[in-house]
């Protein structure tokens, strides 16, 4: 039984503020790293926590998702408002809000903080950017500020620390001190015309409320010349330098992450490599060698690599949101996007997915609306990936002729390719605008979008955002990936194949046997009648069951099927000669070819629609809370790729290709 | 200017300034521009426009708004 007279010893503080307003640099500069990160309870908005001890009080920071209002037009806002009232079951009732607000951006900053006030619990205002606002020339009296609201101003400066002490003591000290009054909002209301909603008249009343709280203690000085972050938003906005310096960055930025991530990967597959040959080395030979051997460290060492590239994106994309560019991208993509039935801010993810859908996936986290979210995740696998080059590339290489398309210098492989990559962003257009205009059809979806002012990005944020990124997409795929390779390692090596015993064959022809005998081969032979209006024979149907949990294993799989060792996508040698088992190889019991070049083209067709990604699915569940949309996201691009794979081949073979 | 013809944000040139009359309408989208600050008699700046013509960029109340002309065709602006 808790003693009433007892002084608490522990408080819930909930921080409440408009995004852009350096809430993020607060929260790290009151709690520093967040002690829980997860999702609120059945909705797919970020929960953080952190926690921090002031004069023996334990405090519990909820950062609370950026939000312009409480009449909520996203799931971050509702939540907001929810963890407000007391109604999220995860978080108890807040003892105390923390509104950060804008030095830089007073008024349309006080709406939000002027609706908290009317929550009937202790209030503390934290002005931030008081830095950046005084290089603007703008000065705020805080003290008749606090006067005027009826609860405690605190100037901090986030990123140096300063007043963040302060902070900490009216935080500690605001169960003692009075509510904020609630603003009186009836002289206001009384102007305005009656026929209006009681919301849209409240919001203007509530504007008219702050103009009045904040007369006379705000005054802007005129500065010498332009601002500096006007000037910069006048190049980076315009319509001609504006696109150049855009389509500088993101060349800078995929280059980057291609050039940078892959020492790094190469490292991680080399570690993987010698823990493979270790492993082996003191594991006697037998299932227990080739489960931890090729299905287990396989697996780990297939969904570790990538931790590179995702990080090394999520650093790029902090940066750019840190500074404010993101939403300049936005800006000038959004019109592009609105034709695909999206919008300006599905572009990063978007673009980020032909390095890999999975970080493209996990970067749509930006996009508030739900509808516009969701729509991004499900066409985002749909980009052509890393992992389907080495496809394109080896069938390119083999069975396109290498002869010139139009002009000399212009070969047709090449075309080929970029045909690949034109048919994956085509196709996730037309879904993308048949799906908004079908089963996400509705009101239309506002753009109303804050262009924050240019600032440096904060260390601490980033970094965290980097760590956090890493770290989800470890845990949360890295399980199921695991699982994934297991369970086809075991169906393509099981049952044991029986083989003649007088029979003199290599290792490679006996791997391939072994292939055919067991539950992956059979699978193939039961689908061959699926795949062959494709043009595939029963192996190739095999190799793309066996590609399910990451598309760059189907090189490895045609090589063990079609009777070679496994493949190397990387080594030259191996390729070739695959290339070279691959032109050999015929229908069961004739010498028909199987590869020609409309096979070729569909295969390839089938491989940039087709959702044979185990990882993507995962991610595309995890963000979406939901199996539902992975199931989709598998049905539609599977279905998709058999057609197009079908019609590629149909038409081929009647053009004489 | 004549009377009863309203002049939306949407047909103002770049760089120019205009006081908000009203916002059109009862839905999400117009109490959303209102609770960002567009209220009738504050003062808008056009900006710019992306490079395909939308959005528009905005400055009102000291900060920066990106719309699409559909939105800003629903801010009347008052004459002169």
């Amino acid at each position: 039984m808790p003693q009433p007279s007892a002084p608490p010893s522990h408080l819930t503080v909930a921080l409440l503020g408009n995004p852009n307003t350096g809430k993020s640099t607060l929260f790290s500069a009151l709690a520093g790293i967040p002690t829980r990160i997860g999702n609120y309870p059945g909705v797919t908005v970020e929960e953080k926590v952190g926690r921090f001890t002031h004069r023996g009080m334990t405090i519990d920071l909820v950062d609370l998702p950026g939000s312009y209002s409480f009449t909520p037009q996203s799931p971050d806002e509702q939540v907001a408002i929810d963890v407000l009232r007391g109604r999220m079951a995860d978080v108890s009732k807040p003892d105390c809000v923390v509104v950060a607000v804008d030095a830089t951006n007073l008024e349309r900053n006080l709406y939000l903080a002027s609706q908290a006030m009317e929550l009937g619990l202790p209030m503390v205002i934290a002005l931030t950017l008081s830095d950046v606002a005084a290089a603007k020339g703008i000065t705020i009296d805080d003290a008749a500020l606090a006067s005027r609201l009826g609860c405690p101003v605190v100037r901090v400066v986030a990123p140096t620390g300063d007043g963040v002490a302060t902070l900490r003591e009216r935080i500690v000290a605001a169960p003692d001190t009075p509510f904020p009054r609630p603003p009186d909002l009836s002289p206001h209301l009384s102007a305005i015309d009656g026929s209006r909603p009681q919301a849209a008249r409240e919001a203007i009343a509530r504007y008219a409320w702050i103009d009045r709280a904040t007369a006379g203690i705000v005054s802007r000085s005129a500065p010498a010349r332009r601002p500096l972050d006007e000037r910069i938003d006048g190049w980076l906005t315009h319509r001609l330098w504006g696109t150049l310096v855009f389509i500088a960055v993101m060349l800078a930025l995929f280059t980057s992450i291609f050039q940078l991530a892959a020492p790094l990967m190469d490292l991680i597959s080399a570690g993987m490599d010698g823990v493979s040959a270790w492993a082996e080395s003191v594991l006697p030979e037998g299932a227990i060698r080739s489960l931890i051997v090729d299905g287990v460290l396989a697996g780990v060492g297939g969904v570790v690599v990538f931790v590179p590239q995702i990080a090394l994106l999520f650093l790029f994309i902090a940066i750019l949101e840190g500074c404010g560019y993101l939403s300049r991208a936005a800006f000038l993509m959004d019109r592009l996007l609105v034709w695909a039935g999206l919008s300006g801010k599905s572009f990063i993810p978007l673009l980020s997915s032909f390095a890999c859908a999975i970080p493209g996936i996990m970067a749509a986290r930006t996009i508030e609306n739900r509808r516009d979210r969701l729509l991004t995740i499900l066409v985002a696998p749909l980009m052509s990936c890393s992992a389907r080059l080495p496809v394109y590339l080896l069938l390119c290489g083999a069975f396109i002729p290498n002869v010139a398309f139009g002009a000399s210098w212009l070969r047709l492989p090449a075309v080929v390719l970029v045909c690949m990559y034109a048919v994956g962003v085509i196709v996730a257009a037309l879904v993308a605008s048949v799906l908004s205009r079908t089963i996400f059809r509705g009101p239309p979806q506002p753009f109303v979008m804050e262009l924050p002012g240019w600032r440096w990005p904060q260390p601490a944020v980033v970094l965290e955002r980097v760590r956090e990124a890493a770290w989800s997409f470890l845990k949360n795929a890295g399980t199921l990936i695991l699982a994934m390779s297991v369970v086809i390692w075991a169906l393509g090596s099981y049952p044991k194949p029986v083989l003649p015993a007088a029979a003199d064959l290599t290792e490679a022809e006996q791997q391939g046997e072994a292939l055919r005998q067991s539950f992956l081969g059979r699978a193939g032979r039961l689908i061959e009648p699926v795949v062959k209006p494709l043009g595939w024979d029963w192996r190739l149907g095999c190799a793309a069951v066996a590609s399910f949990p990451a598309r760059e294993v189907v090189l490895g799989t045609l090589g063990v099927i079609y009777n070679l060792g496994d493949v190397d996508p990387g080594e030259e040698e191996g390729a070739t000669a695959l290339v070279r088992r691959l032109k050999a190889a015929t229908w069961d019991g004739t010498d028909r070819k199987v590869f020609t070049v409309p096979v070729a083209l569909s295969l390839m067709v089938f491989f940039a629609l087709c959702a044979q990604c185990a990882s993507t699915l995962v991610i595309i569940g995890k963000e979406t809370r939901s199996w539902f949309w992975p199931i989709v996201t598998f049905s539609y691009m599977t279905a998709l790729a058999w057609l197009a794979a079908f019609a590629t081949y149909q038409l081929g073979t009647a053009l004489g290709w | 200017m004549v009377a009863g013809m309203s002049v939306s944000l949407e047909s103002i040139a770049v760089g120019h300034t205009a006081t908000v009359a009203d916002v059109l309408g009862d839905d999400a989208v117009a109490l959303r521009l209102l609770e960002m600050g567009l209220t009738p008699g504050i003062v808008v700046r056009l900006v710019g426009r992306a490079p395909l013509g939308d959005p528009l960029e905005l400055e009102l109340r000291g900060y920066r708004l990106s719309i699409r002309r559909a939105e800003a065709a629903r801010i009347t602006l008052t004459a002169g």
